[in-house]
């Protein structure tokens, strides 16, 4: 068996499971493909067969149920860590990491163990156990293979940035040199996540130098891209918090015009201009701003800026307008605001969300790729992206598609019902042929025609008797020739003729005396071979007569016993599909909650800003009554 | 003026920590406890349902098939460069009771190492005819058809029978053979 290459191979698919990228996981199998792996009990490989198939459930099932029937004799170890790497990407951490430890302290290889404590790392991270994540990180000794081991250094940087840790996340970002030198993206990653560390602790200088070289990279993809534009955002805003508008502006200029940090960036770029009292330029980016889609709260934040350009430009009665203009798109956004909280109370966010969803397919690596545009989703793009609503939502899809499961097998107990009455029916029209045939296999009769024989050939063999071993036809020759021997002896002996013919027997009798001697010994062996077959014979009918009387016994009971396993099944689908409606419902409030939440502060923000607007068109009626009338008219 | 500056600040580090959202750095403004409360309720169900598949799984495979009468018919291939898997077909006794159409994916598993559990059912002891039918395309693309037979005598207990497709590559050509698994 190619042991040592299997297990790498499997774990390496096995654990490759909860990578986010469905791209990714592809990477990582077709490396295997072409590589057949030895299956030494086929109920291994068809557990292998719906694992490749990314069909975990399936699998997981198959081998709970191979373990059970114990027919994976030969791949003890294997299967342990392949149930473990189901269980992860199954989102079942709890589980995985049990399964993990007990394997994970014997004579695993080191590599293996890394591995599982990188992925239950990033689990738990995604879930928010962050310090169940830290101690997983912790426990990995050495380097990790390829790629695993820059995401294992990000992964703890950006652990201790959760806990606000800047000074050790740089260090540790630091500490480690990226894989690949400096130009691959992770290095890159790195770069960045040290810069945004070190403007956290204010010092910006240090972290432009980082934020430049990312900001700086060529894209040729969208991966790159959007970490380019991250990177001169970042860096935009941190030259504005201290005030040094012009580097803001040579930054910010170089993010796209039309990525998801376009809309931040073009509002930044305006006040890098204001800052500057540069106002007409500033107008630029606002005025593109501000004819993007309201949703973005830099857009709301234009429908601001620009009439404060025109304020500073002079232009009092455009600035009125302007600011009117912001009142009633903020007043017609808050009401759709309005349209989509009462789509998130009449719970339609979760099934708006999966409405798309076909995969049928359990996993922690599914991921919401396709957004629907409708009330209940349109103002919660950024909250969609967050780990703890992706998580949410995994867990309420994965509560879906356990309810089908559970209802499936539900609608299948009735087929198991009909099983069992058609076992009890077999079982009793089988019975009475069974019960004839019994009876008319009288296997003491056997046995005493067998004991009869024994006690011939046992006379047979003490009397050496060579002439009862022979065959019929030798046998009828030989009475011939006893009968043709008796006609002679009351012959006239002096006849020469009845002496020639008594010469002939004579010779005759020698002849056939001389064949059953010599064929004797074989011919003995051979009976007695034949009767130890009739021995073995009546030992096995014996024996397959006590096997089919027990089964007659059996059979009903263990029919009943499939019966009451099919009638303690019942409640306990029912009882779990009653627990599994509740937790969905619990895990659907849960999410509304995050909505709404997520939906007042946006209403909360419009609030603030209608009441912005309101305050400055005040001001500028009150300029305008204060100054006479000289000035334009509203 | 310069007080709508001041009124307009907060909104601008308001995108300020927009952008830091970008960064992934910002805790988590939601209640954790409740999260990971409902997240252990929904590990326990899960892991709950996860088990009864399995037992339902057991009961179904021992309600139908026992032991005693199982057969079951498992198809593997290996590298497959001189056959592309199109179908299969499984007669026993002169009875066909299985033909199954392989898609892309399917075709992959089997080649990275997965096993196909084709068939199970039950059959009687004594001997009994298996044929099995391969079609799909041969290293030309061409149409390609096979069969191979075997005689199986079916004891007491279970029958595992490996249909196994592999490439002979001295002959560049497919075999499919047939092994009776103890």
């Amino acid at each position: 068996m190619k042991g040592a290459t299997l297990l790498r191979a499997l774990l390496l698919a096995a654990i490759i499971i909860p990578r986010a990228h469905a791209a990714d996981t592809g990477a990582a199998g077709r490396s295997l493909v072409g590589q057949p792996q030895s299956v030494l009990d086929l109920h291994w490989g068809d557990v292998l067969f719906h694992f490749y198939q990314g069909d975990h459930m399936q699998a997981l099932t198959r081998l709970g149920a191979a373990g059970q029937l114990q027919r994976l004799d030969h791949h003890v170890l294997e299967a342990e860590l392949l149930k473990g790497g189901l269980y992860l990407s199954l989102g079942q951490h709890v589980r995985a990491r049990q399964i993990f430890q007990q394997l994970l302290d014997g004579n695993v290889p080191l590599d293996v163990r890394n591995r599982a404590w990188f992925y239950l790392a990033k689990v738990w991270y995604q879930r928010n156990y962050l310090s169940a994540a830290v101690r997983a990180l912790q426990a990995i000794q050495g380097a990790l293979p390829g790629e695993l081991e820059p995401q294992r250094h990000l992964l703890e940087a950006q652990l201790l940035l959760y806990e606000e840790r800047y000074e050790d996340a740089v260090k540790v970002l630091s500490r480690w040199q990226p894989v690949g030198g400096r130009a691959d993206i992770w290095s890159h990653y790195a770069r960045f996540n040290i810069g945004v560390a070190l403007v956290r602790q204010g010092r910006v200088e240090e972290a432009a130098e980082l934020l430049d070289e990312v900001g700086r990279i060529p894209a040729p993809d969208t991966e790159w891209a959007a970490l380019r534009d991250k990177a001169n955002l970042a860096l935009g805003f941190a030259w504005l918090q201290v005030n040094r508008p012009h580097d803001a502006r040579i930054v910010l200029r170089r993010v796209r015009l039309q990525g998801p940090a376009a809309n931040r960036a073009l509002l930044g770029a305006g006040w890098a201009d204001a800052s500057d009292r540069r106002f007409k330029r500033a107008l630029v980016p606002w005025l593109e701003l501000r004819g993007r889609d309201l949703l973005d709260a830099p857009v709301q934040e234009a429908y601001l800026a620009v009439p404060y350009v025109h304020a500073q430009l002079g232009a009092q009665g455009q600035a009125a307008q302007q600011y009117l203009l912001a009142v009633e798109a903020f007043a017609e956004e808050s009401r759709r605001i309005d349209e989509s909280i009462q789509a998130v109370l009449d719970g339609r966010l979760a099934p708006a969300l999966l409405q798309h969803d076909r995969s049928g397919k359990a996993g922690w690596y599914w991921q919401l790729l396709d957004l629907p545009d409708e009330p209940a989703t349109r103002y919660l793009h950024q909250l969609f992206a967050s780990h703890r609503f992706q998580e949410a939502l995994k867990n309420y899809r994965d509560l879906q598609l356990m309810q089908r499961n559970l209802t499936v097998w539900s609608q299948s107990l009735g087929a198991f019902d009909d099983m069992v009455d058609a076992r009890r029916r077999a079982h009793q029209q089988r019975l009475p042929v069974m019960q004839r045939i019994l009876a008319g296999v009288d296997l003491d009769a056997l046995d005493a025609r067998k004991n009869v024989l024994i006690s011939r050939l046992e006379q047979i063999e003490r009397e050496a008797d060579a002439v009862a071993l022979a065959p019929a036809g030798e046998q009828a020759l030989w009475a011939r020739i006893q009968r043709i021997e008796q006609a002679l002896d009351a012959a006239d002996a002096s006849d020469p003729q009845v002496q020639e013919m008594r010469e002939k027997a004579r010779l005759l009798r020698g002849r056939l005396v001389w064949d059953f001697n010599a064929a004797y010994k074989a011919r003995l062996w051979q009976v007695r071979r034949q009767t130890r077959d009739v021995e073995v014979a009546n030992k096995d009918a014996r024996r397959r007569r006590l096997l089919v009387e027990r089964a007659r016994e059996d059979y009903p009971a263990r029919t009943e016993q499939f019966a009451q396993r099919v009638e303690l099944l019942r409640p306990r689908i029912d009882d779990l599909s009653v627990r599994v409606g509740a937790a969905t419902e619990a895990q659907q409030r849960f999410m509304a909650a995050l909505a709404l939440r997520e939906l007042q502060a946006q209403q909360q923000r419009l609030r603030e800003y209608s009441m912005q607007a309101r305050y400055a068109l005040a001001a500028i009626y009150d300029r305008t009554a204060t100054e006479g009338g000289r000035g334009e008219p509203p | 003026m310069l007080q709508v500056l001041k009124i307009l600040r907060p909104g601008w580090r308001h995108c300020l920590l927009a952008g830091c959202l970008l960064l992934g750095a910002v805790h988590a403004q939601t209640p954790v406890d409740a999260f990971q409360g409902l997240d252990a309720q929904v590990q326990a169900l899960k892991g709950e349902v996860l088990d009864l598949n399995r037992e339902l799984f057991v009961l179904e495979e021992e309600l139908l098939f026992p032991a005693n009468t199982q057969v079951a018919v498992f198809l593997s291939m290996d590298v497959g460069e001189f056959f592309a898997l199109d179908s299969v077909t499984l007669k026993v006794d002169d009875k066909e009771v299985a033909h199954y159409l392989y898609t892309d994916n399917e075709v992959q598993a089997l080649l990275r190492g997965g096993v196909h559990r084709l068939y199970v059912g039950n059959l009687k002891s004594g001997e009994h005819e298996l044929i099995a039918l391969f079609t799909g395309r041969g290293s030309n693309q061409r149409d390609y058809r096979r069969g191979t037979t075997l005689k199986v005598e079916k004891g007491v207990g279970a029958k595992y029978l490996e249909l196994k497709i592999s490439d002979r590559e001295q002959r560049a050509q497919p075999d499919f053979l047939v092994k009776e698994w103890e």
